[in-house]
């Protein structure tokens, strides 16, 4: 039973098409990425599957069963632009947004200490929100989502705007969360960020799903034809038949590789001329492409095509 | 309802709990009663101390003049007792040469306020002409007080040359009584509660269109609308504010009240409230209140800054303007056409229809149509104001234009 279903989601704001038949599941305790650049209609899709706004056609599935607002309390939504009473007392905020999820003031309350002292902002506590960072109002927010325990956790762009650190430490919470079992969804528009930490993935742009599926499969579809190599003498190597480009940093290169005869690309006879040449590897790594050059690839096709 | 119960919560205890409500409720009544309390002092002088001279050939004139002016006062423009001024009168008879000059420089040290020049007439039986000269050309009370003063002593000369025992001529000239105060005193009344209505309807009015607004720029609403319909959202907020709104009142009232037995009514003012009117008065209060704060609901979610709110807000201040335009009429004719007119547009039920019945109860059928067409109002209004606030807030930067809006209305 997937957490999320959509279905032929579409929304269309005046002439500007949003989301176009958007269709993906997202399974049970899975760590679920929604990627795309800017204005891709990643926020549309989440606002879609929160009910906060209707789709013009096409249906939302949340834990099996048709969309309900009924489900709501078992969904912690982080929103893309933070938004907190500016004037209202931290941990007021916290137990005024808990209640407004099902909780009682007192759990609310507990619960929200012992978040703040994980997310080390306990100092936060007795101030008001117009007092605090960025950074540290981005925690409230995110403590905000999850006081609840939601079995549902969909986060907007979590990770923007925050220093290294900090972004480390959400993304280890978000970790914690999964092995607890729950089911996380995150938007961002930067790839590289999640690559590590998602077991699947759904590409959109322009409001068109351009892939989607678990990240070893995506991954695996596409060929690994990259190539870092570390050397030491002779790089006459590099001009071998089955690189298509390479940049040769003196020491260091960089090298695509293309399929021969219609095979897909292969590093081995490559790595064999350079040790027959004499020259001496000392690194030679057979890299998996990235979501960033997937996402280009895809929709450079997809333009072509 | 929980949800409704929450929002509504928090509006008020964020808003009960600021220094500006505490800062708003000692500083308007304080305001208001020291503008009352002060307007009441300067009128209270306006008739007090008087020092005059009268100048005539006719020392009996004079002194009959004189008799009826210091007794006079007595009886003073506001009928209230107590706080009165004395009018002292010289009588100068015969005049001299130098009594002219003599006057105009007592006028100049400000020993006199004024003095009346008898000039006896030029042919028997016509009457003397009378100049009043003082120091202030813009009293206009004091001519009036004389004047009339004058009057009666000429009447009562006259009366005596007649025969007419002097008894009769006390009894006949004896000043009439009209027994206006209550009414008065409810018209103030009235006066006042109807600009309390007024102010608070607005003021709290415009407080749940900027409270959207701030939810709107800080983003909060989009956490609030991941659990609860924006249909809460907008009820909890009226109610919210609006019980600040009764908050506020309640204090103010309570505060007045204690300030009317204290200082008010010794200086002459008096507020007089019947319990129907009370009734009536928290009854077109609340549906008032509504009725504005769900129109400045929809105004507030379709603008995104306190500056757009400020352009729009005419729609909220006109019917209410029109309301304090007409409000005079409505108090001196509250069966005519224009208070029955008013009385029937929904927008201006709340105050007119108040007023009406606090002067004169209107029939029966009269204040139930009212009631029954603002309480459709409200509604209508309701449901647009819904509909408008579950697309509009989640709309920003450009400003919805008419065609737009009504699109807004279809979107589900």
């Amino acid at each position: 039973m997937p957490i999320v279903e959509m279905q032929r989601v579409r929304k269309v704001y005046d002439t500007k098409i949003a989301v176009a038949d958007l269709s993906f599941t997202i399974e049970p305790g899975t760590m679920f990425g929604l990627l795309g650049p800017n204005g891709s209609g990643k926020t549309s899709s989440i606002r879609m599957m929160i009910g906060m706004t209707v789709p013009d056609s096409g249906t939302v599935s949340l834990f099996g069963q048709p969309f309900s607002r009924e489900q709501l309390t078992r969904v912690g939504y982080l929103p893309e632009e933070r938004g907190l009473y500016k004037k209202m007392k931290v941990m007021d905020q916290l137990i005024f947004l808990g209640e407004l999820h099902g909780l009682d003031a007192t759990t609310a309350s507990k619960r929200a200490h012992v978040w703040c002292e994980k997310m080390e902002i306990t100092e936060a506590i007795p101030k008001k929100t117009e007092e605090l960072s960025k950074g540290m109002q981005q925690k409230i927010q995110f403590i905000a989502a999850l006081l609840h325990e939601p079995d549902l956790v969909i986060m907007d762009e979590p990770f923007s705007g925050l220093d290294p650190v900090n972004a480390a430490l959400l993304m280890d919470t978000l970790v914690d969360l999964r092995k607890q079992g729950k089911t996380i969804l995150f938007s961002t528009h930067r790839m590289d960020q999640v690559e590590k930490i998602c077991d699947a993935i759904a590409l959109i742009s322009r409001g068109h799903l351009v892939l989607s599926g678990g990240m070893r499969e995506v991954k695996s579809r596409y060929p690994r034809n990259r190539i870092q190599v570390t050397f030491e003498g002779d790089d006459s190597f590099l001009k071998h038949p089955s690189i298509e480009s390479a940049k040769n940093y003196g020491g260091q290169a960089e090298i695509k590789l293309h399929g021969l005869n219609g095979a897909s690309p292969d590093a081995q006879p490559l790595l064999a001329a350079a040790i027959q040449r004499g020259t001496r590897i000392t690194r030679f790594e057979v890299m998996e492409p990235t979501l960033e050059e997937i996402f280009i690839e895809t929709v450079g096709e997809n333009v072509d095509a | 309802m929980l949800n409704i119960w929450l929002i509504a919560k928090r509006e008020y205890l964020e808003r009960v709990r600021a220094k500006s409500f505490l800062l708003m409720t000692v500083l308007i009544p304080v305001l208001m009663g020291g503008l009352v309390y002060g307007a009441a002092l300067v009128n209270g002088r306006s008739g007090s101390n008087l020092h005059i001279a009268v100048v005539t050939e006719d020392r009996q004139f004079g002194l009959d003049l004189k008799s009826e002016l210091e007794s006079a006062t007595h009886i003073d423009s506001d009928g209230d007792s107590g706080k009165q001024g004395v009018t002292k009168v010289d009588v100068i008879s015969p005049p001299a040469s130098d009594t002219r000059a003599t006057l105009d420089s007592q006028l100049q040290d400000r020993r006199l306020d004024g003095y009346i020049w008898v000039t006896p007439p030029a042919t028997p039986h016509t009457r003397p002409t009378f100049e009043w000269v003082s120091k202030s050309k813009a009293d206009i009370l004091t001519p009036a007080l004389l004047g009339s003063g004058i009057r009666t002593t000429l009447t009562r000369e006259g009366l005596g040359s007649l025969g007419m025992p002097l008894p009769e001529i006390d009894s006949l000239l004896q000043p009439v009584d009209l027994v206006s105060k209550d009414k008065n005193a409810a018209f103030a009344s009235v006066y006042a509660l109807f600009f309390l209505m007024y102010f608070v309807i607005l003021f709290y009015g415009m407080n749940v269109a900027r409270s959207i607004i701030e939810e709107k720029t800080s983003r909060v609403f989009e956490v609030l609308l991941a659990t609860i319909r924006p249909e809460e959202l907008m009820a909890g907020k009226v109610l919210g504010v609006g019980a600040v709104g009764l908050t506020q009142i309640g204090i103010w009232i309570v505060a007045g009240l204690t300030v009317a037995k204290l200082g008010l009514l010794a200086a002459g003012v008096s507020f007089s409230i019947t319990p129907v009117q009370v009734g009536f008065f928290i009854l077109f209060f609340l549906l008032g209140y509504v009725l504005y704060s769900s129109v400045a609901a929809a105004l507030g979610a379709m603008t995104s800054s306190e500056q757009e709110l400020q352009q729009m807000n005419m729609f909220l201040m006109l019917p209410l303007i029109a309301c304090s335009l007409v409000i005079l009429r409505v108090v001196r004719d509250s069966d005519g056409l224009i208070a029955k007119a008013f009385s029937f547009f929904p927008f201006c039920t709340p105050l007119i229809m108040y007023v009406r019945i606090a002067v004169r109860q209107p029939p029966a059928w009269q204040i139930a149509l009212s009631i029954t067409g603002l309480v459709l109002t409200i509604l209508a209004v309701l449901w647009f104001a819904s509909r408008i606030y579950r697309v509009g807030i989640l709309m920003y930067g450009k400003k919805p234009n008419l065609p737009e809006i009504l699109r807004w209305l279809k979107y589900s």
